[in-house]
């Protein structure tokens, strides 16, 4: 027995939502029981961290409430009555009714609906490649929350993701002068990656303003606050470029040489004016005003340096302007005067921020998906990066830094190089798709590490229009969560402590998730379950080295030679640093190759500049709606969306939900902090505590995300939120979910329905 | 000169996350928070201070302070509190009968009566840790690396450091216990 009390230390790393966090974690493991949790070292000591969920882990992993085996429903959907099986039968009927499925609808009838798989790698390639192999429908979760930023970044930057053009440098702890935080909460989403780094820059000189409706905990640590209305951020964006123009503090040079801004627009179409247009031989070249010859010319890099970036033009009979002027004369729609009313921020502060950023060297801009959660919360992203761009603030290239790592995606997004992959649809088309069948029916759907009910828009929706279509649900999970209630089939998933996975964060690390303990009960990782059904299916060939063979494919890449299971089994590792005198290229992957102010794959949608289009739902105006309140929901710090809200550590500190009321809203309604409230709207109603607190303005309300429904008095967040596409993201990219472009309204509770 | 262990907490850095609470009841086991951080000037944990936009949100994460002349020791009949050489103020749960002068004597609201045990809890520096030469839990957990922890008698120490270049400040001075916590204020503000 004196074996058993040895404490081993194991390392591993927290692959919850927050994803670049990625927080190193030791494990004190004595016998076969996890006895404690710390923060791991880093290379870097500095970057040592966890936070109070991953130090809450163990009340994850011993839980009274996990899944413990395989069950099958035997009540309603929804009762949450099932009854244990085992996996055999689990996978045999599983593998039964897809075969069905797939016999009378065809395999792309069946979704794979994956959520966040946090920093973890593998879990989520192992059902991509199981998609891939039976070419079965892949529902994408981006459109949950997260495809608004990628759709705009897509339209201006050519790119998924803004962050290494806006602050990519700021990861590599280059400090600017001046960080602009704009509609991102990093104080509670990101504490560890991003808000130290934000408190290391002002301890070292940086100037924080941050943008947001509400006031934060990041706001709390901002130099200014600008506190503007949800969803008005573009015409803050047009109001500064504004005063910016105004004042000619753009920047002409760099206007000139990375964006499409002196490229000419044809004033008749608002096409770009082509080489063909003009008879040049380059048909498809576009065309600058070159200032010397006075004359167009097709653009080379040489002569786009004296382009004319305004003023109006006649070539051949063709009036056309620099697609610069365009935005320039749009911007100059918005004076200080008009942004201070649409947006609700002192028009004094928006002249000073302007001149501020026409003005300073090394400006920052910091931000995330937050703000994009509203129905133009794409082009909200790309009027913050025409600020940044018009100003010259956007990185162009890196001379220094760590080289990002690139995952061996391959075997799992085409398991079979030379047969079609998987079919492709986003969550929120997922909705139409099982509901009215287009653009072809959903009949069974798979759900792994998502809480689909819980955290995707109009519950009601989902509960009477979506579930009753599904012939078959299948829910990994590792506890009865409100969606879990609803599978046919429920499979117990262990937690991040009892599995291995390969984990590409936290910039500039990779690390191992390396198992301590074995899965409790009888539950499986989500690779192991996988691996279960492939078996089943036919293609156990594929899943064959378990988790160890999934880190083993995806690490085969050759800029992570070196980095492998038994490397990184000792600790995080830092990336390849960039060569000394090297250069490490940011390009922009647009339709022209630069970043567009001005993106002609939107002329018709009259989207091609960032135009302020007011929120669908949330009333700007007052008095015009009848749900005059704008709903939206933060982040919090006890939770990672909705995991760890079943946590009793943390429920201590932060016991229920509550909505967040200014005063002056507060009072109109005759509402007391702690008094009971329904918040509603026309999809439905939620009853919980209010707090009177000038976190947010008047006209705005909060709830944070994440709370399960049975921890509402009635209803949840999501019973509020709504369905609506954005028809401009479905084209882009995928449409996203506007869960803070909402209309609300509340009153004291009068109890019954 | 001995050694002084102390805290320097820097308010400009807290970000008001409670990982330090989390984790000082995880390591220590304990049946009450040892450090509880306050929200200053409002009733409402988190709630800013001020009309929107014009705001502030403080945090003071309070714990016990360890003070050089402790009037928790003085109080205690029965020597279940005593005074390391070293700084830091720790129990011995065996020796307290919960009597509860200590609770009266302390000035800063810290120690904690524990009604099913009949005996306090209170921080004691996580004595078991520095004794392995290891820094209190709290500072290796704490999300905003807002907490410090050295040798206040030792003028290189990062707690020194802190004292001398932040205009720290000890709680109620006036009740000439002399903490071993001290705390660094929030810078003000750079307007635009």
């Amino acid at each position: 027995m004196t074996e058993n009390n040895e404490i081993k230390l194991i390392r591993t790393a927290c692959p919850a939502h927050c994803g670049i966090d990625a927080c190193g974690i030791l494990a004190h493991v004595q016998g076969d029981r996890i006895i404690k949790l710390e923060p791991a070292e880093f290379p870097n000591k500095v970057d040592r961290r966890i936070c109070l969920r991953g130090l809450s882990s163990l009340d994850i992993t011993y839980h009274p409430d996990r899944l413990k085996y395989p069950m099958k429903r035997v009540g309603e959907r929804g009762e949450g009555k099932f009854e244990r099986i085992s996996w055999d039968e689990a996978y045999e009927i599983i593998a039964e009714k897809l075969k069905e499925i797939a016999e009378k609808y065809g395999w792309r009838s069946i979704g794979w609906v994956l959520g966040g798989p946090g920093a973890g790698t593998t879990k989520f390639g192992a059902y991509l490649r199981l998609a891939s192999l039976t070419q079965s429908t892949r529902v994408s979760a981006w459109g949950y929350g997260d495809a608004g930023l990628p759709c705009g970044s897509r339209v201006i930057f050519g790119s998924q993701f803004p962050y290494m053009y806006l602050f990519g440098k700021f990861w590599q702890r280059n400090w600017p002068e001046l960080l602009v935080v704009w509609g991102a909460n990093p104080g509670e989403s990101m504490p560890l990656q991003t808000m130290r780094k934000i408190m290391d820059a002002k301890e070292s000189g940086t100037q924080i303003v941050v943008i947001d409706p509400r006031f934060t905990v990041t706001a709390s640590k901002a130099d200014e606050f600008l506190g503007l209305k949800p969803g008005t951020d573009s015409a803050l964006a047009l109001g500064l470029m504004n005063l910016i123009f105004q004042n000619e503090l753009h920047n002409i040079e760099f206007i000139r040489d990375h964006t499409n801004g002196p490229y000419l627009v044809r004033s008749d179409n608002g096409k770009l004016l082509r080489g063909k247009d003009i008879g040049d031989k380059k048909a498809d070249s576009y065309i600058i005003w070159e200032e010397n010859s006075n004359s167009p010319k097709a653009v080379r890099r040489k002569n786009v340096k004296s382009a004319n970036i305004t003023g109006t033009y006649d070539v051949n009979g063709i009036e056309c302007k620099p697609a610069f002027q365009l935005l320039k004369d749009l911007a100059q729609e918005y004076p200080p005067e008009k942004v201070a009313e649409i947006t609700g921020v002192d028009g004094n502060l928006i002249t000073k921020l302007a001149k501020k950023l026409g003005t300073t060297d090394n400006v920052t801009f910091f931000t995330y998906m937050g703000f994009t959660r509203t129905y133009h919360g794409d082009i909200s992203l790309r009027g913050l990066a025409s600020v940044a761009s018009v100003t010259g603030h956007v990185a162009t290239s890196f001379s220094s830094g760590y080289l990002p790592a690139v995952l061996n995606w391959d075997p799992f997004l085409k398991a079979v190089p030379d047969k079609p992959s998987f079919h492709r649809l986003g969550i929120l088309n997922l909705y139409e798709a099982v509901i009215s069948g287009k653009p072809y029916p959903i009949k069974a759907l798979w759900f792994a590490f998502i809480n689909f009910l819980n955290q995707c828009v109009d519950c009601n929706k989902i509960i009477n229009e979506f579930y009753p279509k599904l012939e078959f649900i299948v829910q990994t999970e590792l506890f009865m969560t409100p969606s879990a209630r609803y599978a046919d089939l429920l499979l117990p998933v262990c937690s991040f402590l009892e599995f291995s996975d390969f984990v590409s964060h936290p910039y500039p690390y990779v690390q191992l998730q390396q198992k301590i303990i074995e899965p409790l009960y009888e539950s499986k990782s989500d690779v192991n379950i996988v691996a279960g059904l492939a078996e089943k299916l036919g293609y156990g060939d594929y899943f064959k080295g378990g988790e160890e063979g999934m880190i083993d494919i995806i690490t085969d890449h050759s800029s992570l030679e070196g980095y492998n299971r038994e490397t990184l089994s000792k600790g995080a590792m830092l990336l390849r640093a960039l060569p000394e005198g090297g250069n490490f290229p940011l390009n922009f992957r647009t339709p022209s190759r630069k970043i567009e102010l001005y993106a002609e794959q939107l002329v018709e949608d009259d989207q091609a500049l960032p135009v302020y289009l007011p929120p669908i739902e949330a009333p700007i105006t007052p008095g015009e709606n009848k749900y005059p309140l704008t709903f939206i929901q933060g982040h919090s710090r006890f939770r990672t969306h909705s995991m760890f809200a079943n946590v009793k550590s943390l429920l201590e500190l932060n016991p229920e939900p509550i909505v967040e009321i200014n005063s002056i809203d507060a009072k109109a309604r005759d509402i007391s902090d702690n008094d009971v409230v329904t918040v509603f709207n026309d999809r439905a109603r939620t009853t919980l505590k209010a707090r009177i607190s000038e976190s947010v303005g008047p006209g705005v309300v909060n709830i944070t995300e994440g709370w399960w429904i049975e921890q509402f008095k009635e209803g949840s967040v999501n019973h509020l939120t709504h369905d609506i596409v954005n028809p401009v993201q479905n084209k882009i990219y995928e449409p996203n979910m506007h869960m803070n472009d909402v209309a609300v309204e509340i009153i004291k509770y009068r109890g019954g329905g | 000169m001995s050694k002084r262990f102390g805290l320097v907490i820097d308010q400009e850095r807290c970000i008001g996350c409670e990982a330090c609470t989390v984790a000082c009841k995880i390591e220590n086991n304990s049946i009450e928070y040892w450090i509880q951080v306050e929200t200053q000037k409002v009733t409402q944990k988190d709630t800013p201070s001020g009309q929107f936009p014009d705001l502030k949100l403080e945090w003071l994460p309070r714990l016990c302070n360890h003070c050089a002349n402790p009037p928790c020791v003085d109080a205690c009949p029965n020597e279940a509190l005593v005074k390391r050489e070293d700084g830091p103020v720790i129990y011995e749960e065996e020796k307290c009968d919960g009597c509860q002068l200590c609770i009266s004597a302390c000035p800063y609201n810290v120690i904690l009566y524990i009604q099913e045990k009949n005996t306090i809890e209170k921080c004691n520096l996580c004595v078991h840790r520095i004794d392995k030469g290891l820094e209190p839990f709290c500072v290796i957990c704490c999300e905003g690396q807002a907490i410090h922890f050295g040798d206040l008698n030792d003028p290189n120490s990062i707690v020194s450091q802190k004292i001398a270049s932040r205009e720290a400040f000890q709680l109620k001075t006036d009740a000439g216990t002399n903490p071993s916590v001290y705390y660094c204020p929030p810078k003000s503000r750079r307007r635009l």
